[in-house]
């Protein structure tokens, strides 16, 4: 079967209409994620896995993988259609991927021409969304087959180049970022060894045999962690809200940004694909290549069209490409698809070169309901964006709570435990303090993620080398893997003992 | 807090942490069927280049004089700690106290904390929000929520 097949297939599997209703909620929640500030994907994406877990309960297990993945990706790339709606009408950015929107698209919106702006975002995004998904049909299979000659060794030392690449980039301070790598790897070995069966740091204490849940680091770290800052640090303040206007672009507006939206859609595809360099990375470089490009570069920060249509755009084709180092390699090049592949974990779906094989359903109904879903986006956001407005005024003092509250019912539905809630605020607590000082928390969740993979992979190559470690070095792919971690952690060293400026990643 | 005074904090919590790991990666047996390579190795390891790490941030936070451009907030403690202290609560009690009774009053304190409001007004929103989830997740959906305490109903 070609891939054309398999991609008729996953719209079979998308159109049934428990999925069209998932893809729809999911769109339609991102899209609230998005506009909202303080709810960033990631929080977004972890809030609704035990939401969705509860909702797929009584379906088969594969299926009810599909329509929860299906959900959880549409909160992810919805989330980045919203986030430029508060970048534009209210200067503060959605989520940390819409930063550099609000440089012109608020100085649109102060010029009268917000409708103009909202609408262009939400086009560019469109188109590439679509672009992301062609990249990742075309890519999908051949990368897969590649990576299914891999062995332990070279899985090992890719999933080393993944954490590199993510922790490299995370943040002010890559000492920090490694230390919370370890520790996610480390929290990771709790419980009962998946080789050899045996119990290790569970102290006979019964709760622990099955490990941290992944859920509840994920959503206490993040939702809560977001939820503790803004109560300590949030002063109500009312933001005037600028007026939305007529949404549709104009015969000018649409020629003026198709350059913009197409080269931020082909930059923002292979930045995404890039592991460690995110949407955030993605929008900042398409904007300084937009006004390097630009023959008048000081319109850009007065409202340049262009300055909003191109970070736009890669945003969006950035969590595009994103998913295809999820879903053909199985190694997650950031902190929300970290989240995305813990979910298909937590249904025994294990996202990697045999998701192709083994769960043609969930791969490629997954990649079938992204067409869709970016499609209702389009449609969504272009006359509802009104409304999606209104949701920016949703008073902090109900929203706050009703996180917790959400947080706490999901954890409780999944795991049915009160130690888990307490791990919930115990990491809510932690994940607030480590943001506060600058220690990303995507590495911490990457390597909770990764760690049983890392682990069995090193010691089944390990076996087969009778314990000898020149094994990583020996197989050519591995010693290659390798040395591209060294360098990624080596570059930026290097760069900034010489004084230069890296451009690290916000949000991860 | 200053960043620099939480990162040595920090360092030697990760340190201890490091330590805790690979002391007690000791106590895990060694030998493993099937496997050249035993359970304890890569807690072993990790534990190490936890302690090395955080050897390096301890370092760091010396002679790093970080720019704390941090501009002085009003940091709002009070209502932290009282939606803490209830999530807590709520933590421990709900299995008592049941899900509706519990996500209530929960909320409503957590309402109130936040900003002083009408009782009528939160208490509804509170109330409704626990009885839409639970009669969605229980009725609807047929999943399971600790029900009413036996007191109460």
């Amino acid at each position: 079967m070609g891939v054309m097949d398999f991609l008729m297939q996953g719209f079979q599997t998308a159109i049934q209409p428990q999925n069209l209703f998932f893809a729809f909620i999911g769109v339609l929640i991102g899209t609230a994620v998005g506009v909202l500030p303080g709810i960033g994907p990631m929080s977004g994406v972890a809030l609704l896995i035990p939401v969705t877990a509860t909702f797929t309960s009584g379906m088969d297990p594969s299926a009810a993988a599909t329509s929860s993945i299906i959900l959880l990706a549409g909160v992810y790339y919805g989330a980045m259609y919203g986030g430029s709606t508060t970048s534009i009408l209210l200067n503060t950015p959605g989520e940390s991927s819409s930063v550099v929107t609000t440089l012109d698209g608020y100085q649109m919106a102060r010029q009268g021409r917000a409708g103009a702006a909202l609408s262009i975002a939400a086009i560019g995004s469109f188109f590439a969304g679509i672009v992301s998904i062609i990249g990742l049909v075309l890519l999908a299979e051949p990368l897969s087959e590649v990576a299914l000659k891999f062995g332990p060794a070279e899985y090992f030392s890719l999933m080393l180049l993944g954490l590199a690449a993510v922790s490299g980039l995370a943040g002010g301070s890559i000492t920090k970022a490694w230390m919370m790598t370890v520790t996610g790897l480390l929290i990771a070995t709790i419980g009962i060894d998946a080789v050899s069966g045996v119990a290790r740091f569970t102290y006979d204490i019964p709760v622990l045999f099955g490990g941290l849940e992944f859920l509840t680091v994920a959503v206490g770290l993040f939702a809560l962690g977001e939820v503790f800052k803004t109560v300590l640090h949030k002063e109500e303040d009312a933001e005037k809200v600028a007026k939305v206007g007529r949404v549709i672009s104009s015969k000018a507006d649409l020629k003026e940004s198709a350059g913009p939206i197409a080269r931020g859609s082909f930059l923002g595809f292979f930045i995404g694909v890039l592991p460690g360099a995110g949407a955030t990375l993605a929008s900042f470089f398409s904007y300084i290549a937009e006004k390097k490009i630009s023959k008048n570069p000081d319109k850009f920060g007065k409202g340049a069209i262009a300055g909003v249509a191109a970070p736009e755009s890669a945003n969006n084709a950035a969590s595009g490409g994103a998913m295809i180092p999820l879903l053909t390699l199985g190694i997650p090049g950031s902190g929300t698809t970290a989240i995305l592949m813990g979910a298909l974990i937590m249904y025994n779906v294990q996202p990697g070169p045999l998701l192709f094989s083994d769960h043609p359903d969930v791969a490629w109904g997954l990649i079938a309901s992204m067409f869709i879903g970016n499609l209702m986006l389009l449609l969504l956001n272009m006359p509802l964006v009104k409304v999606f407005a209104k949701i920016i005024e949703t008073p902090a003092k109900y929203l706050l709570p009703i996180i917790i509250a959400i947080s706490v019912f999901g954890v409780y539905a999944v795991q049915v435990t009160t130690f888990d809630l307490f791990l919930l605020i115990g990491f809510g607590l932690a994940g607030y303090l480590l943001a506060q000082n600058d220690y990303p928390i995507a590495p911490l969740v990457l390597g909770l993620v990764l760690g049983p993979m890392i682990e069995n992979n090193m010691r089944r190559a390990l076996t087969t080398s009778n314990g000898d470690f020149m094994v990583f070095i020996q197989q050519p792919i591995s010693a290659f893997f390798l040395v591209c971690a060294v360098l990624w952690i080596l570059i930026p060293f290097v760069l900034r003992l010489r004084g230069k400026e890296v451009v690290v990643n916000v949000e991860g | 807090m200053q960043t620099r005074k939480f990162d040595r904090y920090a360092s030697i919590l990760f340190a201890l942490l490091g330590a805790t790991f690979l002391i007690e990666s000791r106590n895990i047996s060694k030998s493993a069927y099937g496997s050249e390579v035993g359970p304890n190795v890569f807690p072993f390891l990790l534990g190490l280049i936890l302690i090395l790490l955080s050897v390096k941030l301890f370092l760091e936070s010396f002679k790093n004089i970080q720019k704390e451009i941090k501009n002085k907030e009003t940091i709002q403690i009070k209502r932290f700690v009282i939606i803490l202290t209830a999530s807590l609560l709520y933590a421990g009690f709900i299995e008592t106290l049941g899900y509706v009774l519990s996500t209530f009053l929960f909320l409503f304190i957590s309402f109130q904390a936040m900003e002083r409001g009408s009782w009528i007004k939160n208490g509804i929103i509170a109330l409704a929000f626990s009885f839409f989830v639970y009669y969605l997740f229980v009725v609807v959906l047929e999943g399971s929520l600790p029900g009413m305490p036996i007191w109460f109903s």
